[in-house]
């Protein structure tokens, strides 16, 4: 039989439309109503309530104004509207949230409060809260089932201890957990504990953050760990360990007194929807979790310890070697020794040399790597630094003691001879009839080495030198500074010298240069023939004493006829010479002949008193 | 007449001489110094100490004075002060023979550590600050002059030039080393560990862990103070923080 789809498409939107049209209906016609109610009546101080105004019937109802109440902090938190639907009738509601925090004691009443509905005017009902100083336990556990909102129901604190029986000095791993279901927000929580009690040494506990199921229930686990290690003997107890811790408490709970599902429905998604705590807001609350006390029985270690045991108690293994391992005598080498396993590290010492004979020891050094998070297994190195004292072929035997726990008694490890091979010095002495076993941080006299002879000091001095001396280097010194003014004052008289001296020879050179141009211009002058002779013989007369003057750098005018010849060596014939030109040139002079206008000199004349001139060479 | 009263004039001298000196000798041995010494001498070393140390406080170092007072030290039996003492001697007298011998020998008996020092500085600890300084001084100067010579000098000669860089290089080379010796090892930041079971540490806490254990009379290098704490580069080329009342410096 063929059925028609768009008849069956018609049948389905007119009863959906109809349905709707219903519920349109419905909503409308209710007249609104309001409810108010607080999560708790009674409540200690600073612990927060929920307040919820719920109003029907009027979605667009506002909310109340702001909420006073002396000794109440009264704040919104959120609004909610829904639906709810019951045979066909279905009413719409809004839902006002507010955070109540007590912020002393009594006894509080919330008035009424009023709303628009719109047209009608709503008021809630009178509230009273009840709050104390302090959260009783025993009220609180007379309350309705714990909700969401006590942080303290979803965690865990937890002390590990993995045994109750140990030794000295023996490390025990220590654990704290505190677990927080996954729904719990943490905001805050302790980064590091402190570990109570006293009897052993400890180190503090800093956090480390996971995620563990447990039971079916996904947990933040935060672990604290540490390892303590007993320091005498008999019972001890550890803990209770506190650690605080800073949660967000969700406002809504479970058990309000609104509907859980506004629709009505028995949908667990829904539910868990709708009862979802964080949809009101979250307030911090700051809690405290505790661990029970843990007692472990401290043994003491057996006796007859070895003489190399210094107090490490774990399970060791050891391995030495050495290098250079070819040198002279008195060259250092370094003995590496690396001690691994797990035990209390911090009395875990450098082996020690079953024989030490002949050798210089230096004190060794030490380094740790630990290969877990506190400190109980790992490797701790050694270099040791020795030097022989004469020809050896081995490094001694190196010896290292500690106490087994777990088979309870005492360990010796002893390392292999590592040959070497040293020159020069002395042949190796007897060995001593006993070995020399010593023991690093055991009682001084056990590890003394045999001292072969002590040399002795130089002897005293009875000198003292006058003047006190001084640390201070010589550059730091006053008295150095100031006798640096000496060269200093030399440095600047020497400048000083050096530049007069130049300024003095520029003049000089100036001079010269003068000289120098005057002598030539007489030398073109007495070349040429149309000098008067009145003029001439002073010319050539001045042109000799230019050219003497320069030959011995002295005054041109102090110049005379014998100076010049003894200056420039001149035979008997030149210095007469000389001697008429200078006499023809001072009777021109003071005598004025010449002057009336005889004329030229004649050019033998010239010649004659040229050549002169020009003869005259140093 | 003449000549009996020069006599009578060098009599009076000569008395007065006499009388000044045997008044010195006196002095002397009267002296803080030498009571001391007399002290050691007679095995009252504790007293020795307390006389050497007093000269000491009263500023009137010399070499012989800390090397007396480090074989006191030695006497009663701690390294760390006698070798801290010698450590002083030399750094007033670098090349004291005494104190050389001694303290090596007592380094030796105490096995103190000392500071690990690189070639360049064994080379420049061949002369002393002091020596560096002078040369430094003389360099200066001459290079100073030198320059002088070559402004005015007419004609630079090969051989003015030549001084002149050699010149340079000894100022350079001068206060190069005086920079390494008073920077290294043995500079003005040396200290000596003079208490026993001194453990250098990582950090600034007894509880911190263990850099290297330092008996005492071994050298370190101060680098810096927090509190009572000191940060000291150490030997073998490690660092670590000791505590401050656990070494001395050298230099006063």
């Amino acid at each position: 039989m063929y059925r028609s789809p768009f008849k069956h498409l018609f049948v389905r939107t007119t009863a959906v439309a109809l349905t709707f049209a219903a519920l349109i209906g419905s909503a409308r016609a209710d007249e609104p109503s309001v409810t108010a109610v607080l999560s708790s009546s009674e409540a200690s101080v600073g612990e927060a309530v929920q307040l919820q105004i719920q109003v029907k019937g009027d979605r667009n109802a506002g909310a109340p104004s702001e909420i006073l109440v002396d000794g109440l902090e009264i704040r919104s938190t959120g609004q909610m509207q829904s639906f709810e639907m019951r045979n066909f009738n279905v009413t719409s509601s809004i839902t006002f949230t507010y955070s109540v925090v007590p912020l002393r004691a009594g006894r509080f009443t919330i008035p009424p409060q009023a709303l628009r509905a719109g047209n009608n005017s709503l008021r809630t009902p009178e509230l009273t809260l009840n709050v104390t100083d302090s959260p009783n336990p025993t009220s609180r556990s007379n309350r309705a089932p714990p909700t969401a909102t006590d942080p303290r129901k979803n965690t865990f604190a937890e002390l590990i201890v993995p045994k109750t029986t140990a030794y000295v000095g023996e490390m025990i791993p220590i654990v704290v957990r505190v677990g927080f279901e996954i729904q719990t927000r943490v905001r805050n929580i302790a980064p590091e504990l402190d570990l109570p009690g006293q009897g052993f040494t400890k180190q503090k506990m800093r956090a480390a953050e996971g995620r563990q199921t447990i039971g079916g229930k996904t947990y933040t686990i935060v672990t604290y760990k540490t390892a303590i290690a007993a320091a005498r003997t008999g019972p001890i107890e550890i803990g209770p360990v506190e650690i605080p811790a800073v949660v967000l408490v969700p406002q809504t709970q479970r058990n309000r007194p609104f509907p859980q599902n506004p629709l009505g429905m028995n949908d667990p998604a829904l539910e868990d929807f709708f009862n979802d705590p964080w949809l009101g807001g979250s307030v911090p609350r700051e809690i405290k979790l505790t661990t029970e006390r843990v007692t472990i029985d401290v043994k003491p270690l057996p006796p007859k310890a070895p003489a190399t045991f210094a107090g490490a108690v774990g399970n060791f293994t050891m391995t030495v070697d050495a290098n250079p391992k070819s040198v002279q005598v008195n060259d250092p080498i370094t003995v590496t020794a690396k001690i691994s396993g797990r035990g209390n590290f911090d009395r875990v010492t450098a082996p020690v040399a079953a024989d030490d004979h002949g050798w210089h020891k230096y004190p060794p050094s030490a380094t740790f790597k630990q290969d877990d998070d506190v400190g109980i297994s790992g490797t701790k190195t050694f270099e040791t630094a020795v030097s022989p004292n004469e020809r050896k072929d081995k490094i001694p035997v190196q010896v290292f003691s500690f106490f087994d726990p777990a088979k309870e008694q005492y360990e010796t490890l002893r390392s292999d001879a590592i040959p070497i091979r040293v020159e020069g010095g002395a042949a190796p002495a007897a060995p001593a009839p006993t070995a020399a076993v010593t023991a690093a941080g055991a009682a001084p006299a056990a590890s003394a080495p045999a001292i072969p002879k002590q040399q002795d000091i130089l002897h005293q001095l009875g000198e003292n030198s006058g003047a006190p001396q001084s640390f201070a280097p010589l550059f730091a010194r006053r008295s150095f500074w100031l006798v640096q003014l000496i060269p200093l004052l030399l440095v600047v008289g020497y400048i000083a010298l050096k530049v007069r001296q130049t300024r003095l020879n520029d003049r000089e050179a100036r001079r010269r240069e003068t000289l120098q141009v005057e002598a030539a211009e007489l030398q073109r002058s007495l070349r040429r023939d149309d000098t008067p002779s009145h003029d001439y013989f002073s010319r050539a007369s001045r042109a000799v004493q230019l050219k003497t003057a320069l030959a011995r750098n002295i005054d041109p005018n102090t110049v005379d006829a014998d100076l010049a010849a003894s200056v420039f060596q001149t035979d008997e014939a030149t210095r007469l010479r000389l001697r008429h030109l200078f006499e023809k040139s001072d009777e021109v002079r003071y005598s004025g002949s010449g002057q009336n206008g005889d004329g030229v000199v004649l050019a033998e004349t010239r010649k004659e008193v040229l050549g002169l001139i020009e003869s005259l060479r140093v | 007449m003449k000549h009996a009263t020069h006599s009578w004039w060098t009599g009076i001298a000569a008395l007065a001489l006499v009388c000044a000196a045997v008044s010195f000798a006196r002095a002397d041995q009267d002296s803080p110094f030498a009571r001391a010494n007399q002290e050691y001498s007679e095995g009252h070393f504790q007293e020795a100490i307390k006389s050497y140390e007093s000269l000491v406080a009263s500023g009137q170092w010399s070499a012989n004075l800390f090397y007396d007072l480090g074989n006191a030290w030695f006497r009663v039996g701690d390294f760390g002060q006698a070798i801290l003492n010698y450590e002083r001697a030399l750094a007033l007298e670098p090349h004291h023979p005494e104190a050389t011998a001694n303290l090596a020998l007592v380094r030796d008996e105490a096995r103190a550590l000392e500071l690990k020092r690189t070639p360049l500085e064994r080379y420049v600890e061949a002369g002393t600050s002091s020596q560096y300084s002078i040369a430094a001084s003389i360099a200066f100067w001459s290079l100073l002059l030198l320059v002088a010579r070559l402004f005015f000098a007419r004609r630079r000669s090969a051989a003015l030039v030549s001084l002149t860089i050699f010149s340079t290089i000894i100022f350079a080379a001068a206060v190069f080393a005086i920079y390494s010796l008073e920077t290294g090892s043995r500079g003005e930041t040396l200290a000596i560990v003079t208490r026993k079971e001194i453990v250098a540490r990582l950090a600034t806490a007894d509880s911190a862990g263990a850099v290297l254990a330092l008996p005492p009379g071994s050298e370190i290098k101060v680098l810096s103070q927090r509190g009572d704490w000191v940060y000291a580069a150490l030997p073998n080329d490690l660092r670590g923080w000791i505590p401050a009342s656990g070494a001395q410096r050298v230099r006063l």
